[in-house]
């Protein structure tokens, strides 16, 4: 099995809305499959922490759930981004560059 | 905050939104092709804490269920609130009288402006046989205090240092003086009483910043040689004598036989600035001048005399200005005012310094008094609470291993730890609360029980706790953290399962984890430290109370009532006063049942008048007088080694007569016979005046001033003889009795009353009341330090009780088997006996060595005995283990009628 890596604290909402923004509304599954995916497999999202959050995006109206038939052919919570979620997403983004950018400073040789 | 109203509607569709979420979830399992999905649980209520506010909910959950555990188990319930009622309550009492007198300000306009002056200087020993005076304090009038280490520190100073404070604005905007009028005969409409009074400097009342409840109050005019004499009420005094406030403004009253106006009244919560002194009346200082016999120099002269300090100064401090900031402007130019009152060079090396001390919570004169004793207190009930505590601790963990299996249930279907430890704690925090309410009523009891004990008898007592939002603030504080602190182990402890092996236990005979005996062990075993320690002290003080109560007194105490005139207060004079007070005691001596009568100007347990005495010219060291009356010795009941007792027929006129005691005979004569010898009265000086006295007797010695002081060589002198600088003012009458002396009372009041009524009659006591209240604080501690020693005893006795016997239920199957094996009875009792002994003396040495390195610190407060006094100790160590085999004896027997059939059956 591959190496498989931690989701760096802080992040996970935003690849949840970045996942949203880019694939449209979204079961929980297909959104941990998704990152999964296109981390090519680095990024591993627990159950265990993917719900919490969507809890929590639900609370604060990033996002919006609505049940619908899913693939198995069974009822799924389908998650889309609100207008809120999207400026979130923006603000998420340019913070996240901006400590990158930061942290690729500090570690370069020098 | 449409946050705000989404949570809103999650909480009243909860299930539907917890359905969804578990539907959510197992989707997601169907898909990711993996049956189990973590703990379910769990995620569901990190979600649910996501959305509600789930700690109120929680803790409203908790506390229906700590409610309903407490109801379920009455007996525990009710010891346990019991015994935290009883710890918290005293602790709550004996924090109120430390709030009351330590930590409360004056009821005054910012009281944290005020400030105390005070000078410190060298030590003042007594100096044997040194030549002139070594101080600059050639005379004293107050209190000091200190040591031969510390040095002296007083409030008192001459009124000329006032004066030169006063001119000082830049530190205060205030300077006000005041001293004590001791009691004063105050007569209104013909009604005489006793007051207590303080002389107020013009300012005092401005300084202070204290308006009148009516009328008005002294004012600078009022304080000058010759001004209209005025007098200020307090609140209460004006409603025990004039009905009210209103019409007292402008009354006249006659204090010490001389009128004066009242002006007007203090406000009701005002005391004076001393806590331990409630004036009743309030004169301008300079009242002194009518009021009082002029003690050297002729009127005024006490107001000039730069080296006799008498005068209690405070100030109130300009805003901005620090204490030290004042101490470091005035200390230079007190220092160069008070070197310029230096007779000698002595003095000029022991110049006292100025200290300006904080003022808010007036004089100092209760802390000092109480501070100690009631630290030790606190330290007493403190102990209790902690046993209490680790009783409390203890019965948790007998019970939080019942509960194992319901705990570990609780874990093995998702409840976090530390929702687990929450909920027990919120159980003990509920149970502490519980107790604590209670404590706090038996604090109301405990504080009127204490004042009671405090003032024993006192009717001028002016110490008043009570429960205000401070103390009950504490009450509460101190209840939430003992609930903290003896739940917190037993929860850690508790769900510190491992939830397997608990669950399959079914009420096996399983012995318990190693570690909940030890714990529970410990527990017992600092019980029993800690009842060790009060019960030393217990020892202690009540070995100090004997030994102070078979005190050789030198007289007999027994039916000798005692109680004070003041015929000068009066308006008796010389030489008529004298005959006034022997036709008193005449007509006394004929009361039926009054077997003798005599009188002197101070009773010898509060004597300690010193007049230089001398032995052919020399000044004898240390001498204290007593004036007398006919009779005294026999009244007394002192036997006289030599010689006779004073008579009718020494008097004024005849033959000056004087009886000297055992000691000062000793001291001043040797082996010679001094009776027939003369003493002289009187300075050595060329200016004072003498009197020559023969001695005719000489007396055992008896106790002066005080049971607690060694004796001093005393000189009794027939009270006709007081010279002008001391002259008869007050007089005791003793008066033996048949009987209960109490029941003369009514009499003596009738003749005094037919005598004069402007006379009123004073400290009606017996002379073994009296003797009571000079050891107050020792009968105190010995009545307080037992029963705390009993309460500290029978909370950790239950506690052994309920171990032993939770023990002996675990292991009735064991022991089952042993007397099946052939255990005699005897030695199962043995085997239970020996681990109450184990623990019992694991707690004496702890305790031992802690009691033996603290009892020093209570060393001030015994008697006759040292701090390490082996028959205390020993008492101590007997009475804790006759208390464990007591306790533990019940289920030692308990364990010794086990049937072998049905134990094992059982199994």
């Amino acid at each position: 099995m591959e190496e498989r890596s931690e989701i760096p604290p802080g992040t996970l909402y935003m690849l949840i809305l970045k996942t949203l923004l880019r694939i449209g509304p979204m079961h929980g599954y297909g959104i941990a499959q998704h990152i999964q995916q296109i981390s090519k497999e680095v990024l591993q999202v627990e159950e265990g922490s993917l719900y919490p959050a969507l809890q929590r995006m639900l609370i604060k109206g990033w996002v919006v759930g609505e049940w619908k038939q899913s693939e198995n052919n069974r009822r799924a919570r389908f998650y889309s981004l609100t207008p809120k979620g999207r400026k979130q997403l923006a603000a998420e983004i340019a913070e996240f560059e901006k400590v990158t950018a930061a942290i690729t400073r500090v570690i370069q040789p020098a | 905050m449409d946050s705000f109203f989404r949570r809103l509607l999650y909480y009243f569709r909860r299930d539907k939104f917890e359905a969804e979420l578990e539907e959510e979830m197992q989707h997601h399992a169907a898909l990711s092709g993996r049956p189990k999905f973590g703990n379910v649980t769990l995620l569901k209520e990190d979600s649910r804490a996501m959305w509600t506010w789930t700690f109120w909910e929680q803790l409203g959950q908790d506390l229906r269920y700590a409610l309903r555990t407490m109801a379920n188990n009455k007996a525990f319930t009710a010891l346990a609130a019991l015994s935290l009622a009883l710890g918290i309550g005293a602790n709550t009492s004996i924090y109120s009288f430390m709030d009351s007198i330590l930590l409360r300000s004056l009821p005054v306009q910012n009281p944290e402006s005020l400030a105390v002056l005070n000078w410190h200087s060298k030590p003042r020993s007594v100096s044997k046989g040194q030549k002139g005076t070594t101080f600059v304090m050639h005379a004293m009038s107050g209190s000091t205090y200190g040591d031969s280490k510390s040095g002296t520190t007083a409030g008192i100073f001459p009124f000329p240092a006032f004066e030169l404070l006063e001119k000082d604005d830049s530190s205060f905007t205030s300077v006000f003086a005041f001293y004590p009028t001791g009691r004063l005969n105050l007569a209104f409409k013909g009604q005489a009483d006793i007051a207590n009074g303080e002389y107020v400097s013009g300012d005092y009342f401005r300084g202070l910043g204290v308006p009148p409840a009516s009328g008005r109050l002294l004012l600078r005019d009022d304080d000058k040689a010759g001004a209209p004499p005025v007098a200020v009420i307090s609140f209460a005094f004006s409603q025990s004598h004039f009905g009210g406030t209103e019409n007292v403004t402008g009354q006249s009253i006659l204090i010490n036989n001389i009128p004066f106006t009242v002006a007007g009244v203090t406000p009701p919560e005002f005391f004076g600035t001393d806590p331990a002194a409630v004036p009743d009346v309030y004169l301008p200082m300079h009242a002194n001048l009518l009021l009082e016999a002029y003690p050297f120099g002729g009127p005024g002269a006490q107001y000039l005399d730069k080296n006799y300090y008498w005068i209690q100064i405070m100030a109130r401090l300009r805003s901005g200005v620090s204490l030290a900031q004042a101490r470091a402007t005035l200390a230079t130019p007190f220092h160069q005012w008070v070197g310029s009152t230096a007779t000698n060079d002595k003095e000029r090396a022991n110049l006292p310094e100025l200290l300006v001390s904080e003022g808010a919570g007036g004089l100092d004169t209760l802390r000092r008094q109480y501070s100690k004793p009631l630290y030790f207190l606190l330290t007493l009930v403190g102990l209790i609470l902690a046993i209490a505590c680790a009783n409390i601790a203890n019965l948790l963990l007998a019970r939080a291993a019942a509960r194992r299996r319901e705990i570990a249930l609780r874990l093995s279907v998702g409840a976090g730890r530390l929702r687990v430890i929450r909920q027990l704690l919120t159980e003990s925090v509920v149970l502490a609360s519980l107790g604590g309410f209670l404590g706090v009523l038996f604090a109301i009891w405990s504080i009127r029980f204490l004042t009671l004990l405090l003032a024993n008898g006192q009717s001028n007592f002016t110490l008043r706790a009570d429960l205000n939002w401070h103390v009950l603030g504490a009450a509460a504080a101190l209840s939430l953290l003992t609930g903290a602190i003896f739940g917190l182990a037993p929860a850690i402890q508790s769900t510190r399962v491992d939830v397997m092996p608990a669950l399959k236990e079914i009420r096996t005979s399983q012995t318990h984890p190693r570690f909940h005996v030890s714990l529970s062990q410990m527990l017992i075993a600092s019980q029993m430290a800690l009842s060790l320690l009060i019960l030393v002290a217990a020892g202690l003080f009540v070995r100090t109370l004997a030994n102070l109560q078979s005190v050789e007194l030198g007289f007999n105490r027994e039916n000798l009532l005692l109680f004070q005139l003041n015929a000068r207060q009066a308006g008796h004079r010389d030489p008529e006063i004298a005959s006034f007070y022997s036709d008193l005691q005449n007509q006394f001596s004929k009361v039926p049942g009054v077997r003798n009568v005599s009188l002197s100007h101070r009773s010898m347990i509060h004597a300690g008048t010193g007049l230089p005495i001398s032995v052919s010219g020399v000044e004898t060291n240390d001498t204290r007088l007593l004036f007398i009356g006919p009779r005294f010795f026999t009244t007394l009941q002192i036997p006289m080694l030599l010689g006779r007792d004073l008579e009718e027929r020494d008097q004024s006129g005849s033959h000056a007569v004087v009886i000297v005691s055992e000691s000062f005979a000793k001291a001043n004569f040797g082996d010679e016979n001094p009776v027939g010898r003369s003493l002289t009265l009187g300075g050595v000086g060329p200016t004072a005046t003498r009197t020559d006295m023969e001695i005719v007797g000489i007396s055992r010695d008896a106790r002066y001033g005080g049971v607690k002081r060694d004796v001093p060589p005393v000189v009794y002198l027939p009270y006709y003889l007081q010279p002008a600088s001391y002259p008869v003012q007050q007089m005791v009458y003793e008066l033996r009795t048949a009987g209960d002396p109490l029941a003369y009372v009514n009499s003596i009041r009738e003749i005094v009353q037919r005598a004069d009524s402007r006379v009123p009659l004073t400290n009606v006591e017996t002379q073994v009341e009296e003797i009571d209240q000079t050891i107050n604080q020792e009968i105190m501690f010995a009545k307080l330090c037992t029963a705390f020693a009993i309460l500290a005893l029978l909370i950790a006795c239950v506690g052994l009780y309920g171990t032993m016997s939770y023990t002996v239920a675990r292991r009735t199957a064991e022991i089952g088997i042993r007397m099946a094996l052939g255990a005699r009875q005897g030695g199962v009792i043995w085997m239970v006996l020996r681990q109450v002994f184990s623990m019992a003396l694991v707690g004496l040495a702890i305790g031992l060595p802690i009691a033996l390195a603290t009892s020093k610190l209570v060393e001030s407060f015994l008697f006759g005995m040292k701090p390490d006094d082996p028959l205390a100790i020993a008492a101590a160590i007997a009475v804790l283990m006759t208390a464990a085999v007591i306790a533990g004896y019940a289920p030692a027997r308990r364990a010794s009628k086990i049937d072998p059939m049905v134990a094992l059956r059982h199994e």
